[in-house]
């Protein structure tokens, strides 16, 4: 479970090299018809990740998927559960305090 | 138009099958832990699968978006869906060289679709990474 902050997605801007406005600007994203500031897809994924590694055997990840479903803001509290769905192959569920899907179509793949 | 045209510059078919030239990128310990913090991983744990989307997608990316024919309007793109594929993870230290190319690019009804590949080898050529990433840009 993790709560996004404006901290965290900064950091992720400077570490990833994504300066895309729409993740450091409120005026600007709503600009733009979002709600506000959202934290990047791929931090997300990121931390997708970092889940899926935490399976047994999960480390070295083979292959990770995923379709960028919600909109993020700093506050939302994202929950990650990931379900063995096969031999090295795991289903992740993300979703926000709403249950509403912030990650779909998540799935982990690793040597079984 | 449905099928897109009328954007200046790009060929109205889209620009499927276009490459772009190999970029190399050194994988930097600083760079690598940073990233780690940033995402809740070990920094000291390796390169983070995801570090992928910095060095593949965010070499090649940025060809795409500079890429005038391209004509793809970053203020109008989303990044849809990503899958990475690795047949091993980098080493930090490592230099890596990815290549990216437009895998399609469709049209539909206002909205542009676009299905980005990156591979990425090591110096020797073997391959590190496969990624896919799925932009979709509304007219």
């Amino acid at each position: 479970m993790v709560t996004f902050d404006r901290k965290q997605i900064a950091a992720y801007a400077e570490a990833s090299g994504d300066h895309n406005p729409i993740h450091l600007d409120d005026d600007f994203a709503r600009s733009v018809g979002l709600p506000g500031l959202i934290a990047h897809g791929m931090l997300q994924m990121g931390i997708l990740a970092v889940v899926a590694e935490e399976a047994p055997g999960g480390r070295p990840l083979r292959r990770l998927t995923c379709r960028f479903a919600g909109v993020v803001v700093p506050g939302d509290t994202v929950t990650f559960t990931a379900h063995v769905s096969g031999p090295g192959k795991l289903d992740l569920r993300v979703v926000n305090q709403r249950g509403e899907p912030v990650l779909t179509k998540a799935v982990a793949e690793y040597s079984p | 138009m449905t099928d897109g045209t009328g954007v200046a510059g790009r060929p109205p078919a889209g620009v499927a099958g276009r490459t772009y030239p190999p970029v190399s990128f050194e994988i930097e310990p600083e760079r690598v832990a940073a990233f780690a913090r940033a995402i809740g991983a070990d920094p000291n744990a390796g390169v983070p699968p995801t570090f992928a989307a910095v060095y593949g997608l965010g070499v090649t990316a940025p060809q795409l978006f500079g890429d005038a024919e391209a004509a793809v309007d970053f203020a109008r793109l989303l990044h849809a869906e990503q899958e990475f594929v690795w047949d091993r993870h980098p080493r930090v230290g490592e230099t890596v060289v990815s290549k990216g190319r437009v895998a399609s690019d469709i049209s539909r009804r206002g909205m542009r679709f676009v299905w980005f590949e990156t591979d990425t080898t090591d110096a020797g050529g073997e391959s590190i990474c496969r990624s896919r990433a799925l932009f979709v840009i509304r007219s």
